[in-house]
């Protein structure tokens, strides 16, 4: 009667932190309990059908979730609760979609009632192929990633037992000379590798690409990387040509540029969803060759068409990359039923202790306004009052007391609006990176960065991803995309990189008083509070007599 | 014991009770509570009211099966009745017959020696089988009723078949048939010879019901019965198996179905005692917080009052939202705290339901305290939440109409009477097992009915016991079916508070096997399962499922009602009986010893440590909530759910703040300073500085702006001015308030501020609404908003017209030519009238008075008056319109107007 879990009548399971017990009760929940927030004392892990079913496939009863939570937790679970565990994880396992010698791909089930049940629903009729005996149906080997979607959404998930193809082989090696997988990337390729697909969550800045090289090393299969932007992709081929055995002509881009198809090809999102004439003309990419695996990078901004086309690619192995699998669109059980369960999962300051992520300082600077701009403020048309208290000018002149404070130190400024950014890049003497900055261009000012040759950049949204900036220490927020929790953290992220002194990140979030910023600014932060990233708010009017950040420890 | 003395037999039931001990008596009266009041003055008047039918019928109502099945037994042996006789109809129950007689007659249903026992006339008379009713022995009327309504001829016929001498009367020969009867050999031997089938059809009516129906020409076997006085006809077309031929096929049973011992309890399944207690106080935590929860919920939005009384389904499916439960539980709970007292009507106009003060002292209690009285009031309410939403006619519904409302919760109509006494005899007979077993839910059900077949109709008792169950469960008294340790205590407790204790229920809850109740340990083994699968057969209700069709091209007819139309559920108060198991005369010793109050601490006691105790802290994160790991101490909640929302309950709570709650807390009256105290008082870890930053924002925004009423103001741009107003005494009156350096307000309109200040000495002047045109120009002359001119409302005639002033001169004139002044004038009224009174048709006086008005002429006319006399008048018409004539009347000589109707004609008066 004294353990560490407290279970709560909607699902939720609460963790004490510094509870003795807690090491043990979160290695036994974690198996089918999502971890939601991971704040300092309490971290919140939430019960879901989709996390029960993934349990029952890993090989997990419901006997082994109930006994977990019955030995852990500390007040008597509502019996309720019990039986829906049970009942729930009963569910899976009663379909199975498998490979008949004749028939192909095949429905099956242990109990005809539930697939009486399904067989009348009108979304699973055009899946399904002619009835092969009383307890098997025909499923069209295309729709194996719809009906299975579609049957998660009934409540009958299918047990799909009907495996992948390999794909055309490839040799690809991680050459690792000198460095070595860290045993959580390590632990993230072997959870993705035996649960077969799926997505692997890891903080900003913790080697997320070379848990992608180790799969593509553990595959040995030509692969499909599908990122967000040119940059990034850039990023990824120079990595992998580091970190494995893969030369450069192994791997081709795709993108708006250059249309290579090579055994390792990378590819955007944005030349994936060009549209001409209502079709994706650059879809057939997935068809192109035999891939053996298909590698999400920022899984979380999957864009609409391509979940449509990767519920056709059922049958091949697909890695799910993300560090934050907060969608605001909500379709974060899409990106489960399609690419797959979570198959590892760490929480930021987990990573952060172990060393392997800065230690980031994240403070939110409030800004006052002046009467003139309140007034302003106030009188705005109310579409236009986020922009308006986003850009003001006294958060410019904070912005700039910011980055004069920590001069000498790689120092980026992110914001929303271009105008506002033109305007600090030339108060601040510092190259603007916007969407229109040309690919080129971007990349020889990152390099410049990079290399200390310049040390405050501004930079647009464009560089909210995959923008590798190892060296960059302090980031200042000056404008968002309204209240979006992911961009926060991702931007976080471009800071979260070790450094080599071991130097602490400082993240500075600038926000407007009393305005709908404010607001903003307090959900965008949500994320990261829930991984337990404690927001300090310092006045801006403090930050003249603050003494340097650092010296306070 | 009550034993008789034996040698002097007694006379009478008073008889009897005279010579039975006090604690007899005592326990008589225990047993039989209806007797006490009036309290009767002497045994010969507890005689008589131990033998009014109504009392009778409370005690059998009582009885257990073969309480019931012994009686019955009696009732069918007639007076006197040796227990000889009593055990060869009995067969089978001999080992519990003495037991069954002592309850019978410790109950003084029963009276007289061993040899010659007697049933209270009363209860005789219900129980005895008649002609019209069965009864559950299945037995029809005795040769003798039957026979003797025969023609002597036809019974001399009778005995002639049977190979018996011719006798005197029908009784003789009746007595003759019987001894033949009774007498098993000869009776096998009579039989031997019938034909094949009628052996068929006495099996078929010889358990009951005993008639049977053949057709005029009856088939060859039911003749040789008939004729051999083995069937009985009664009524044409109809037969009956006379009762002596009965027993003696049954061999002397009275019952097919003799049930002697209490069904068995077959356990269910076995679970370790401390987890079930574990569950249920889940449960009664769970229990507790919803309690509380619809405390809260109601506080805030009380729910309306249905016209009929009761919480209407809306409300109750806003109960189950709010709850997040099914809407049958979120009824149970509702109601039991409506029966609890914590929440009632307000007896407001727009009547609604609310917590009462008394929910305020409950939740004061600790929280084992607030299930003791929660799983009490339960115990002992007769409200039954279950059978919310059952449909029942429309009480003082207008005449003619059928119309039916559903009962609602809270609502009128819930009550049930047995409803206590059933919890707790199925709540004793799950502690009856051993801890942590639960019996058989079907078990259980089935020796409910064994105990009180009487009590109830099997469909209230199925529904009773099924809601039971459930709301046990609901309430953690039992947990998977098994009887938690802590809720024994409250058993003793509730049968100890019944008014007809169950003293062998006590003895077993209090685990100390009573001297008054030797038995209690010495009861026989439950039969085998075998018996017990079978004694599932009703044994009422089918006896009279009225007459088996024996004849196959007979119509087939549904069975008469039979002993169930005769109305068991009388819902007397519904204070527990007790089962028949209890011995007779048990000393109420062991109840004495038990305190319900005590019982109810050691309940709690019991189930404190099971319950998470309340926490005075709670964990404040950096992600701006709050995490009460555990329930929290009333006050502390209270405090916390003011400043921050509930996020997840259950076994802790998860509250998060937001600039929202904040500002609820300011609202509350709370300063900043104090949320800041209070986060810092109760939180465990650090207050989280973003925290700290939002209080302090909202609070510092909060109220910034202020608003409120004044009816007037006085402003003054120099301030010393108004610090003289302000202090000037005399204007004291006027309450005037500064709220600005240059600014006073009050209740005062600017009006009277104004006339004030002037007679003080001030020099004030108006400000208009714009407040711009100050000083100047003195008050503007007075004027009204737009107004319309009023309607004229005349009370004199209306003006005339050319028409009329025409007229009007012209009748002045013919006036005047009346008056004979100008004599020579064509106008003249014609001197010589028409003889009598003109006559003439209304259309065509109309025309003729039209023509008249037309050309200015005069007319004669016959005009009856109001007082009915006929006059000639001469007129100058003017207007003929709407049933009238306007005219000026020359014989008047003034302008009249006279309806037409009252005209008897017109003649034209040459002039």
């Amino acid at each position: 009667m004294n353990g560490p879990l407290i279970v709560q009548s909607d699902k939720t399971l609460l963790l004490e932190v510094d509870h003795e017990q807690a090491a043990d009760c979160r290695r036994a929940i974690a198996p089918f309990a999502e971890l939601e927030r991971a704040p300092e004392h309490i971290h919140t892990y939430r019960l879901t059908p989709l996390g029960l079913w993934n349990a029952r496939a890993a090989g997990h009863d419901a006997e082994q979730v109930v006994d977990a939570l019955l030995t852990y937790s500390r007040y008597p679970v509502p019996q309720a609760l019990l039986v829906d565990v049970a009942d729930t994880m009963s569910r899976y396992g009663r379909l199975t979609l498998s490979k008949h010698p004749a028939h192909g791909l095949v429905l099956t089930s242990t109990d005809r009632p539930v697939l009486e049940e399904i067989l009348r629903s009108k979304k699973i009729k055009p899946l399904v192929g002619p009835r092969v005996d009383p307890d098997t149906v025909a499923v069209h080997p295309s729709e194996r990633g719809q009906i299975k979607q579609t049957l998660l959404k009934l409540g009958w998930p299918a047990q799909d037992l009907a495996g992948y193809v390999d794909g055309e082989a490839h040799p690809i090696e991680l050459r690792e000379d000198g460095w070595q997988l860290r045993p959580y990337q390590q632990q993230a390729v072997e959870g993705f590798w035996h649960g077969g697909s799926g997505v692997v969550v890891l903080p900003c800045g913790a080697g997320k690409t070379l848990v992608g090289a180790g799969a593509m090393a553990t595959a040995k299969a030509t692969t499909l990387i599908l990122v967000t932007n040119t940059v990034s992709a850039r990023q990824w081929k120079s990595e992998l040509i580091r970190r494995t055995s893969l030369t450069e002509e192994e791997i081709g881009e795709y993108s708006g540029a250059r249309k290579e198809i090579r055994p390792v090809t990378i590819a955007t999102y944005q030349v994936l969803t060009t549209r001409r004439k209502g079709v994706y003309p650059h879809l057939e990419l997935f068809d192109s060759r035999d891939w053996g695996l298909v590698v999400y990078d920022e899984v979380h901004l999957l864009p609409a068409p391509v979940f449509k086309f990767t519920a056709d690619l059922q049958a091949r192995r697909r890695l799910g990359l993300t560090a934050t699998l907060v969608r605001e669109d909500g379709r974060e059980s899409d990106v489960f039923s399609l690419i797959g369960p979570k198959r590892f999962d760490a929480p930021w300051k987990e990573i952060e202790a172990q060393g392997y992520i800065a230690p980031a300082d994240c403070v939110e600077v409030r800004v006052d306004l002046t009467d003139g701009e309140r007034l302003a403020y106030a009188t705005a048309e109310s579409d236009e009052k986020y922009r308006f208290c986003a850009t003001t000018d006294s958060k410019r002149r904070v912005t700039e007391r910011l980055v004069r404070r920590h001069a000498g130190e790689q120092t980026l400024v992110i914001g929303q609006y271009i105008d506002q950014l033109d305007e600090l890049g030339e108060l601040l003497d510092a190259p603007v990176i916007k969407g229109e900055t040309s690919n080129a261009q971007r990349e020889k000012l990152f390099d410049a960065f990079r290399s200390g040759e310049l040390s405050v950049l501004v930079v647009s949204k464009v560089a909210n991803f995959s923008v590798d900036l190892p060296e960059a220490t302090v980031a200042i927020q000056v404008s968002g995309t309204f209240g979006s929790r992911q961009e926060e953290a991702q931007r976080l992220g471009r800071v979260l990189r070790p450094k080599a002194d071991g130097h602490e990140a400082r993240f500075y979030s600038v926000v407007a008083r009393d305005t709908v910023d404010q607001d903003f600014a307090a959900h965008r932060q949500r994320f990261l509070a829930e991984q337990g990233y404690a927001y300090r708010i310092v006045d801006a009017s403090d930050l003249e007599e603050a003494p340097e950040p650092d010296a306070e420890g | 014991m009550s034993q008789v003395t034996s040698g002097s037999n007694p006379r009478t039931l008073a008889d009897e009770l005279r010579s039975r001990a006090d604690s007899d008596l005592a326990g008589l009266l225990l047993a039989r509570p209806d007797l006490l009041s009036p309290l009767p003055g002497d045994l010969s008047q507890l005689a008589t009211r131990a033998g009014t039918r109504a009392s009778v019928q409370r005690a059998l109502d009582r009885l257990d099966t073969f309480g019931l099945q012994t009686a019955e037994a009696l009732a069918l042996a007639g007076p006197p009745c040796s227990q000889d006789d009593l055990a060869v109809l009995l067969r089978d129950g001999e080992h519990r017959l003495s037991e069954a007689l002592a309850t019978l007659r410790s109950r003084a249903l029963l009276w007289g020696p061993p040899t010659a026992m007697r049933l209270v006339r009363t209860a005789q008379e219900l129980l005895a089988p008649t002609p019209q009713r069965p009864g559950p022995t299945g037995l029809g009327p005795t040769l003798g009723e039957t026979v003797t309504a025969l023609s002597p001829r036809r019974a001399q016929e009778l005995l002639a078949a049977n190979g018996l001498r011719a006798t005197a009367d029908p009784v003789g020969a009746a007595r003759a048939l019987a001894e033949l009867f009774s007498d098993t050999d000869r009776l096998s031997s009579l039989l031997a010879e019938a034909p094949d089938h009628s052996h068929e059809v006495l099996r078929r009516l010889m358990w009951g019901p005993p008639q049977g129906e053949v057709s005029a020409r009856p088939a060859t076997h039911l003749r040789w019965l008939l004729d051999h006085a083995l069937l009985v006809p009664t009524a044409p077309g109809t037969v009956v198996l006379p009762r002596e031929v009965a027993l003696a096929l049954r061999g002397g049973r009275s019952h097919r179905d003799l049930r002697p011992d209490p069904p068995e309890l077959t356990v269910h399944t076995h679970h370790r005692p401390e987890r079930t207690d574990v569950v249920a106080a889940g449960q009664a935590h769970r229990a507790l917080s919803l309690t509380e929860s619809l405390l809260d919920l109601w506080e805030r939005e009380p729910p309306a009052v249905l016209r009929t009384g009761g919480l209407g389904v809306r409300e109750l499916k806003r109960v189950a939202v709010a709850l997040d439960i099914p809407e049958p539980e979120a009824a149970f709970w509702s109601d039991l705290a409506y029966a609890a007292g914590l929440v009632a009507s307000d007896g407001g106009t727009d009547e609604r339901y609310a917590p009462t003060p008394a929910s305020d002292e409950w939740l004061r209690l600790t929280s084992p305290e607030r299930w003791t009285r929660l799983a009490g009031t339960w115990l002992g309410t007769t409200r039954c939440a279950a059978l919310v939403g059952e449909r029942v006619p429309q009480q003082g519904a207008a005449r003619g109409r059928t119309a039916d409302r559903s009962l609602a919760a809270l609502g009128p109509g819930l009550d049930r009477g047995p409803a206590p006494e059933l919890r707790l005899r199925l709540l004793t007979l799950l502690a009856s097992v051993e801890p942590g077993a639960a019996p058989e839910q079907s078990a259980v059900r089935e020796r409910m009915r064994w105990q009180a077949p009487r009590r109830m109709p099997d469909t209230l008792r199925e529904l009773l016991c099924s809601a039971a169950f459930t709301e046990a469960e609901h309430l953690g008294v039992t947990a998977h079916g098994a009887i938690s340790g802590f809720a024994r205590p409250l058993l003793t407790s509730a049968h100890a508070r019944a008014a007809e204790p169950d003293h062998e229920a006590v003895a077993l809850l209090t685990g100390r096997a009573s001297a008054a109740t030797p038995e209690a340990g010495a009861r026989p083994a439950a039969p085998d399962a075998g018996d017990a699968t079978e004694a599932v057969a009703p044994t009422v209700a089918d006896a009279g499922a009225g007459s088996v069709v024996l004849d196959t091209t007979g119509p087939e007819l549904p069975g008469t009602g039979g002993p169930r139309d005769t109305g068991y559920v009388r819902d007397d108060g519904g204070a527990p009986a007790e089962g028949a198991t209890v011995p007779a005369g048990a000393s109420p010793a062991a109840l004495a010893e038990v305190d319900p109050e005590a019982a109810a601490v050691s309940a709690a006691e019991l189930l404190t440590p099971l319950l998470p105790e309340p926490l005075d802290h709670f964990l404040l994160q950096a992600d701006m909530t709050a995490v009460a790991p555990g329930p929290l101490v009333r006050g502390l909640a209270r405090a916390l759910n003011d400043a921050a929302d509930v996020e997840s309950t259950g076994g802790a709570t998860v509250y998060r703040f937001s600039p929202a709650s904040v500002r609820r807390a300011l609202d509350a009256g709370r300063t900043a300073a104090e949320l800041h105290a209070f986060l810092a008082e109760y939180s465990r870890t650090p207050v989280p500085q973003p925290l700290s930053y939002l209080v302090d924002d909202v609070a510092r925004r909060h109220g910034r702006l202020r608003a409120g009423t004044a009816a007037g103001y006085v402003t003054c741009e120099d301030e010393a001015t108004l610090d003289q107003v302000m202090a000037d005494r005399r204007l004291a009156p006027l309450r005037l308030r500064r709220i600005a350096p240059t600014v006073l307000v009050g209740p005062a309109g600017g009006d009277l501020l104004l006339a004030a200040l002037k007679e003080h000495g001030y020099a004030p002047s108006a400000e208009s609404t714009d407040g711009a045109a100050a000083l100047g120009a003195g008050t503007p002359p007075r004027r009204t908003p737009p107004r319309t001119a009023p309607e004229p409302q005349p009370d004199g005639p209306p003006g005339t017209d050319a028409a009329l002033l025409r007229a009007a001169v012209r009748a002045i004139r013919s006036g005047d030519h009346a008056a004979g002044a100008a004599p020579n004038a064509g106008g003249r009224p014609p001197s010589d009238p028409p003889s009598g009174l003109p006559r003439t048709e209304p259309a065509e006086t109309l025309r003729l008075l039209r023509a008249a008005a037309g050309a200015g002429s005069l007319v004669w006319i016959g005009y009856v008056g109001a007082d009915g006399v006929a006059t000639q008048r001469v007129l100058a018409p003017v207007r003929v319109e709407g049933g009238f004539v306007t005219a000026f009347d020359h014989t008047a000589e003034e302008v009249r107007t006279y309806p037409l109707h009252r005209i008897t004609g017109a003649a034209p008066a040459s002039a």
